[in-house]
C-alpha cells in the first residue's frame, strides 16, 4: 500500500502532479488557496505557440 | 480541471490553506484549514440562481478588475468546484445587515450563514509545492503610469479582454471606453427613476411635467411641492442630457486596433528583478496574433531588447505573427508613457536601430509584466521550512531541479521559478515521479526483504 501525498497549489503545475500521482494510484491531497482549482492558467484564452484553448 | 474534479483518488480541498507541517520525509503530519464557504457542497448544484439574486456587487479579481462579481460567487464559470462561495467580506448578512436573499433563491436549500472553518489532519509521506506566482505590479514604475492613463493594462488584463468569456465577450474594448459605457448603464438607471418620479406628480396634479415646468417658470406656482417637482424636473433634464451626450460619444467606440506591447516590465530591471522572466515574450506574440485574429486590421508594436522565443516552434511563431499578423518588432527600452488625445497612451522610446528618441501613439498599451516570486511560498517557507533563493523562489540545485532543501518536498512550476505553460508540466511530473518514490518506499523495501 502506498502513502497519501500532499499537492499544495491548484495551477497546471499541482493538477498535473496530482493527476499523475493519483494515475499511479497514489491517494492525493490537493490543497488550493482559492474557491476553483485552475490557477493563472484559468485565466488565458489560448497558450503559446499552438494557440489551444488553455481550460 | 474536469479530470482533477473527479479522479476518485484525488481529494480536492479547494478555499483550504496549508496551516502547520511537522515529520519528516515518509510521515509528515500537515494541519490544513478549510475555509468556511458558507455553502454547503454536498447539498449546492452549482446553478447560480444565488448569484443572479444577490444585490452586492464586488470587483471582480479573476477579471483583474474589468468586470464585476456578486459576494455570493464561482470563482468563473467553470469552476471545479462548482461549489459557490460567499465572500465575508461584502456579504451584507454576514456584515451584520439584513439581507439573505441568496438563501431564500437556493432551492437546494444550501445556503449556512453558521458554517465554520474546518481544520484537516493529514498524514502524507510527501509535499509538492506547487504555489505558483505573483504578476509584478507594474504601478511600482512610475513612468509606465499604470491605473493613472485607463488605457495602459497589464497583460493578463489583456487576456480577459481577449477571452470570449472575459467582460466584453471577446472584444478589445478599451477600458476608458468601458468606463463610459458603465457610466451610461448607471445614468439610465437614474433617469428611469426621476422619470418614475415626475410620472407620480404628473398623476397627482393632472398635467405633463414639461407644461407645468413652462407654467412655473413664469411663476404661476410657489408652494413647496411643486417647487420639489420643478427640482426633479430640472435634475431629470440634466440627467438625459449628459447621458444623450455619452450615448452620441459611446456610438463612435469600437475596439482597440493600434496596440503597443513592452517587454520586461519588472523583469531584467535592477530596480527590480534582474531575471528574464523567460514567457512574456511569446505571451505578447500570442495576445497581438489573436487579437488580429479577431479583428484582421489591429496593428501591433512590440517593444523589446531582443524577442526571447526560446522553445519547440517559438521562433516561427515568432516570425509568422510578424509575416501575417501584423506584428512589427521594435529593438528599444521605452521610457515613459503619457496621455494624448482621447486617453491614447503615448509611448516614448528609443529606437535603437536608428539610434533616435520617438513617440508614437496607441489606442492602448499592453504591458508584459514581470514573474514575481510569490507571497505565499514565501509564508510555505516558514511553515514547511524549505530554503528560498536571493528572489525568494523555492531554492533548488541544478542536479536536482525539483528538490527543495527538505527531502521528501518537492517544487514544480513558477514557485521554482518563471516558466511557460509546456515546462510547468514537464517539472509537474517530474515532481510527481519523486514524490511517489517516497510514497511507495515501504513497498519497496519489503519487496528487497522478500527478494
Amino acid at each position: 500500500m502506498s502513502k497519501d501525498v500532499l499537492v499544495i497549489g491548484g495551477g497546471i503545475a499541482g493538477m498535473q502532479s496530482s493527476l499523475d500521482l493519483a494515475d499511479m494510484g497514489i491517494k492525493v491531497h490537493l490543497v488550493e488557496k482559492l474557491p476553483s482549482i485552475g490557477g493563472k492558467m484559468a485565466q488565458l484564452d489560448k497558450t503559446f505557440p499552438t494557440n489551444d484553448c488553455a481550460i | 480541471m474536469l479530470d482533477v474534479g473527479r479522479h476518485p483518488n484525488i481529494d480536492l480541498l479547494a478555499y483550504s490553506e496549508v496551516e502547520k507541517v511537522e515529520g519528516e520525509a515518509g510521515a509528515f503530519k500537515v494541519t490544513v484549514r478549510k475555509k468556511a464557504r458558507y455553502v454547503d457542497a454536498s447539498k449546492c448544484t452549482g446553478c447560480g440562481a444565488c448569484s443572479e439574486t444577490c444585490p452586492t456587487i464586488v470587483p471582480d479579481a479573476y477579471e483583474e478588475g474589468l468586470g464585476s462579481r456578486k459576494a455570493i460567487y464561482p470563482l468563473f464559470a467553470q469552476g471545479i468546484p462548482s461549489t459557490r462561495t460567499i465572500d465575508p467580506d461584502y456579504c451584507r448578512q454576514l456584515n451584520g445587515k439584513k439581507c439573505g436573499i441568496c438563501a431564500k433563491t437556493c432551492q437546494a436549500d444550501a445556503v449556512d450563514f453558521e458554517q465554520k472553518d474546518q481544520i484537516l489532519e493529514l498524514d502524507v509521506a510527501s509535499i509538492i509545492v506547487a504555489a505558483g506566482y505573483d504578476v509584478f505590479d507594474p504601478s511600482r514604475i512610475p513612468e509606465y503610469r499604470f491605473q493613472e492613463i485607463p488605457n495602459v493594462v497589464t497583460a493578463i488584463q489583456f487576456e480577459r479582454l481577449l477571452s470570449a468569456s472575459g467582460p466584453t465577450g471577446g472584444h478589445v474594448d478599451r477600458p476608458s471606453d468601458l468606463a463610459v459605457e458603465a457610466e451610461i448603464e448607471e445614468l439610465e438607471k437614474k433617469a428611469t427613476k426621476s422619470a418614475k418620479t415626475l410620472a407620480r406628480y404628473e398623476e397627482k396634479h393632472g398635467e405633463d411635467s414639461k407644461t407645468f415646468y413652462g407654467k412655473f417658470l413664469s411663476g404661476e406656482y410657489d408652494d413647496e411641492d411643486h417647487k420639489k417637482w420643478a427640482e426633479k424636473y430640472e435634475d431629470h433634464l440634466t440627467i438625459t442630457e449628459s447621458l444623450e451626450t455619452m450615448k452620441k460619444k459611446a456610438e463612435a467606440f469600437g475596439s482597440a486596433k493600434k496596440l503597443a506591447f513592452i517587454q520586461c516590465v519588472g523583469s531584467r530591471d535592477f530596480r527590480f528583478y534582474p531575471f528574464c522572466s523567460g514567457y512574456c515574450c511569446m505571451h505578447s506574440i500570442k495576445e497581438a496574433i489573436i487579437a488580429n485574429e479577431h479583428e484582421p486590421e489591429t496593428r501591433s508594436t512590440i517593444f523589446g531588447m531582443d524577442i526571447r522565443a526560446v522553445g519547440k516552434g517559438f521562433e516561427e511563431y515568432k516570425i509568422r505573427g510578424g509575416n501575417k499578423s501584423g506584428i512589427t518588432y521594435v529593438r528599444g527600452r521605452v521610457a515613459e508613457i503619457t496621455e494624448g488625445p482621447d486617453h491614447n497612451p503615448v509611448v516614448i522610446y528609443e529606437d535603437t536601430r536608428e539610434r533616435k528618441v520617438k513617440s508614437e501613439e496607441f489606442e492602448m498599451v499592453v504591458l508584459a509584466t514581470a514573474c514575481a516570486p510569490s507571497k505565499s511560498v514565501v509564508e510555505l517557507s516558514r511553515i514547511v521550512g524549505f530554503e528560498l533563493d536571493d528572489y525568494q523562489f523555492v531554492k533548488t540545485s541544478p542536479l536536482s531541479p525539483v528538490d527543495s532543501t527538505v527531502p521528501g518536498v518537492f517544487v514544480c512550476g513558477c514557485a521554482e521559478s518563471p516558466m511557460d505553460v509546456p515546462e510547468s508540466v514537464a517539472q509537474a511530473s517530474s515532481a510527481a515521479e519523486r514524490a511517489a518514490e517516497i510514497a511507495f518506499q515501504e513497498d519497496v523495501e519489503k519487496e528487497k526483504a522478500v527478494a
